[in-house]
């Protein structure tokens, strides 16, 4: 298992020197200019060339990349153009609030998307099939933008229940110390940040969660139909085992291994879904960043993001493959 | 175990959606205000060393409150020197003074803020003197004092190379750097009198100045404190607002800053020591909060998480307008400019009577009812009527026998008319909410004179500024926003400046009278001068009608009806001191 680990480990390491030159070859491909981002509609010529020299963007573009690369492995991750911070230190700051994003996103995906599908395979060809059907083709096809400003229309604006953007209310004064909002609020036993923090969460986590929702549903029910038609399942009802038991023992215990394929998918998805889902909420988090950084060419943001992205998405696939083993006992990486 | 999983989760929802609302902080808007219908008037305006404000329809100010404002974007960093962007300013104006500033709810007109007087000029227009007011102290209890406004523009006239330009660009633009810069000298006489001496004679000294926080005076203690001159801005605790009030943007306002959430907030709090009593703040505090979308803006203000959306499209103001607990705000005086640009490289734009034609076949007052709901007027000149110096032109108006004449005459016709016309495909300016819809509404009007448009597009910042920039584009739409309200911010910096003594490319016009008139206008050292160079300026373009000027905007704000004595001005100099809520 752990030579398995370390194995793929090892394998991630040219697929990210590929994307690292793909991703550097397409944002320098872009037409436009840091200096000009940074100037704006005061840009002249010659500004434009000194701010390109300071940043070393006139020098030839095997030589940036090679240079990028030394530096990525020197574990510098690059400074951003438009405000020279360290990359790291700002993706450290932002990216909690992705965290808490996507694992709320996912939290509802998985919370009503699993029971949702269990439900309709049990009742297939029922109403609640049906109903559960029309949710998933609705989850799968609204945008994440357009679902995001319905939600904030009709819950926010006319029924006033929840906030529409931010991640807590600026008029309370809450100091950050982690960047987890629901972590930090609760370390400092403010109950009402906590709650505030909380209902902020509530609609980017449903906009963002609304896709996978959808599909983790349907996985789910296509995945127990299969299972629920098996002969062992039948056995087992045979013997008299209480529908309780066949579900869990038998119906289920086969039934994750897709369901947990598609969640594990799912993650890169919302990391994507995260872009928008941030910039519709104004939320604080590396998505927006990241459709900021490449409106401004901030090419080390850019580059250095996704590569994060990247790995990440890596390292969840290997953690879902590892899962893949306790799940089914038959399953042995060697 | 799933069953009771999902009930959990549903309970948790449930319970966060009618979890009791944190004390007042997001509840809607109060409907009980009169619908109010704008902000108040210029003529209502204080200036901050004059009169008070006057008390509002609604009743005397009331102290107090948070006012949230929603805000376009970011600030970038926390000293002003070191910004160019509107977002940065329009916070730090409230933190930051000057020697002079522009009277609120007017775009251009002078008062003295630091400054006890304007300042007495030599009459070769050489020297500068201003008598500062006395026993103001900065937001970190040092006093204010001449040798405070040395510092302060010594230190930017020799800022650090790396953060020439890319950084700090209105002090490089105005005067330029070091041993390069026209402000030869800037020099102490007494605790209370500061002398500027110039190289040659800058018409624009004052009026350049006095709208912009960039040339506010900061307490020299504290950017020492803050390291503000390290040549790595990210590096400099000032620059990124770090320890809060005395800390960071540490100046003399009715506000103080207090905190800095990149990309979530930034907030100003009440200045309880103002030294001028007739232009402190009503509010407690002030919060600016970046919205990068601005549906997502409109929505929040509608919810009540906003008080304030800085910018709103023009189309949004009908249902605004139509919700007593909402006003929409005029901007009065416009302060920006939108045309269509030409480059004369690319025939037939290289035609006068072509140019001409285009300039009459253009329908101005139909795309300001369509684009933006009528709050713009039909440009008249390159520069808004608040400008300095303006000229009523008597350009072109809406005419298309006169536009299919003159095409008649240019003596074109076929593929000779054929004409690439280019818009930013992602952007709204406040000179063009709508790019889009404007090109194909101007389109229109030129093919049905007889031209054939070909519709290119590019991105705001990924492609259009720099190659219109270049002069790649035959016809593009552009504007400018006023840094200051005076004629070469407009006809100079914004579009027909020279290299040297050729056009530059973007136009790939400059007769050398133009240039002539130019130098003449900046090198003034009477008004007379001054007005007699740039009225020959603005003949020049008239004349040769280079690009065709279409509209001056006012782009709208939206707020609250609870929020009274907000001023709207046309440059965003809009300082919250004269806000109060009505809550």
């Amino acid at each position: 298992m752990v030579k398995y680990i370390v194995r793929r480990l090892v394998l991630a390491i040219p697929v990210l020197l590929g994307l690292s030159f793909l991703v550097f070859a397409f944002i320098h491909l872009l037409p436009g200019d840091p200096a000009v981002s940074l100037l704006g509609q005061h840009a002249t010529p010659d500004r434009v060339a000194t701010i390109r020299e300071l940043l070393g963007l006139n020098k030839p573009l095997y030589v940036q990349y090679l240079d990028y690369l030394a530096q990525l492995l020197h574990g510098d991750l690059g400074k951003s153009v438009i405000n020279n911070r360290p990359v790291l230190e700002e993706f450290l700051r932002r990216f909690p609030g992705t965290i808490e994003l996507t694992i709320a996103a996912l939290v509802i995906a998985t919370g009503i998307g699993i029971p949702l599908g269990r439900l309709a395979a049990r009742h297939v060809q029922g109403w609640i099939d049906g109903a559960a059907t029309v949710v998933s083709l609705l989850g799968i096809s609204i945008p994440i933008f357009v679902l995001g400003y319905t939600l904030q229309y009709f819950i926010s604006v006319q029924l006033k229940l929840l906030p529409t953007s931010g991640r807590i209310d600026p008029r309370i004064g809450f100091e950050l110390s982690t960047n987890f909002l629901l972590v930090d609020t609760l370390l400092a036993g403010d109950l009402d940040a906590f709650v505030d923090a909380l209902r902020h969460l509530v609609l980017p986590a449903i906009a963002l969660g609304s896709i996978p929702l959808a599909i983790i549903s349907r996985i789910t029910r296509a995945s127990v139909l299969d299972v629920t038609n098996e002969d062992y399942v039948r056995t087992a009802r045979a013997k008299g085992l209480t529908e309780r038991r066949v579900d869990s023992r038998h119906i289920m215990r086969n039934a994750w291994l897709p369901v947990a394929t598609v969640v594990g998918l799912q993650v890169g998805g919302l990391l994507a879904g995260a872009v928008i889902t941030e910039t519709v909420f104004a939320w604080n988090g590396v998505g927006r960043w990241v459709v900021e950084a490449i409106q401004d060419h901030d090419y080390f943001v850019v580059q250095s993001v996704i590569l994060i992205f990247a790995l990440i998405f890596l390292v969840v696939n290997l953690v879902v493959d590892v899962v893949y083993a306790f799940l089914n006992p038959r399953i042995r990486y060697t | 175990m799933l069953r009771v999983r999902a009930g959990t989760l549903l309970a948790i929802l449930a319970l966060i959606i009618t979890a009791c609302q944190p004390s007042g902080a997001t509840q809607a808007p109060a409907t009980s205000g009169a619908p109010a219908t704008s902000g108040a008037s210029p003529s209502e305006a204080s200036a901050p060393a004059s009169q008070p404000a006057s008390p509002s329809e609604a009743g005397q100010p009331v102290e107090g409150g948070t006012l949230v404002v929603g805000l376009p974007g970011d600030m970038v960093v926390a000293d002003p020197t070191l910004v160019s962007d509107s977002n940065s300013s329009y916070i730090m104006l409230n933190v930051i003074e000057g020697l002079l500033g522009v009277k609120p709810g007017t775009v251009g007109e002078l008062i003295p803020v630091l400054a006890e007087d304007l300042p007495t000029v030599s009459d070769d227009g050489l020297t500068y003197t201003f008598k500062l007011r006395q026993g103001i102290k900065f937001h970190d209890g040092t006093d204010f004092n001449a040798d405070a406004v040395v510092a302060n523009y010594e230190r930017q006239k020799n800022a650090p190379e790396e953060l020439r330009d890319a950084y700090n660009y209105y002090f490089g633009a105005v005067f330029g750097w070091a041993e390069d810069s026209n402000l030869a000298s800037v020099t102490a006489v007494d605790e209370s009198t500061v002398e500027f001496k110039l190289n040659a004679p800058q018409s624009n000294f004052l009026i350049a100045q006095a709208p912009l926080p960039q040339f506010g005076i900061q307490s020299p203690a504290a950017l020492e404190a803050g390291d503000a001159d390290n040549p790595d801005p990210a590096k400099s605790p000032y620059a990124q607002g770090q320890g809060g009030t005395g800390k960071s943007m540490v100046g003399t306002g009715p506000f103080m800053y207090k905190e800095w959430v990149p990309n979530d907030h930034v907030t100003i709090v009440k200045n309880p020591d103002y030294w001028n009593p007739d232009g402190a703040a009503h509010l407690d505090e002030a919060i600016f909060k970046p919205y990068p979308d601005q549906a997502a803006e409109l929505n929040a203000l509608q919810a009540g998480d906003i008080d304030l959306a800085q910018t709103i499209a023009p189309n949004d103001i009908a249902a605004l307008e139509s919700d007593p607990a909402f006003q929409v705000i005029d901007r009065g005086e416009s302060c920006n400019y939108g045309g269509l640009q030409f480059n004369q490289t690319h025939p037939p734009l290289d035609n006068l009577k072509i140019r001409q034609a285009i300039a009459y076949a253009v329908n101005k007052p139909a795309y300001i009812e369509a684009f933006y709901a009528g709050l713009a007027e039909p440009a008249d000149n390159w520069m808004p009527p608040a400008t300095e110096f303006y000229k009523a032109l008597g350009l072109p108006t809406y005419d298309p026998d006169q536009a299919k004449a003159l095409i008649a005459e240019s003596g074109l016709s076929g593929d000779a008319l054929k004409i690439q016309f280019w818009y930013p495909s992602d952007v709204a300016r406040p000179y063009m909410p709508d790019p889009k819809g404007l090109a194909e509404a101007i389109a229109s009007d030129l093919e049905a004179v007889g031209f054939t448009i070909e519709f290119q597009t590019a991105g705001w910042r990924t492609g259009y500024l720099q190659d219109e920039a270049l002069g790649k584009y035959p016809m593009w739409l552009l504007g400018w926003t006023c840094d200051w309200a005076a004629p070469d911010n407009f006809l100079v910096t914004a579009f027909f400046h020279f290299l040297g003594n050729d056009p530059n490319p973007e136009f790939a016009y400059g007769p050398p009278e133009l240039k002539a008139a130019f130098d003449k206008g900046l090198s003034a050292t009477t008004d007379e001068e001054a007005k007699a160079a740039w009225e020959e300026a603005q003949d020049i373009l008239a004349r040769d009608l280079p690009t065709v000027p279409l509209v001056h905007s006012k782009p709208p704000a939206a707020a609250s009806a609870d929020v009274k004595d907000f001023l709207g001005a046309g440059n965003l100099n809009e300082p919250l001191y004269t806000v109060w809520l009505d809550r």
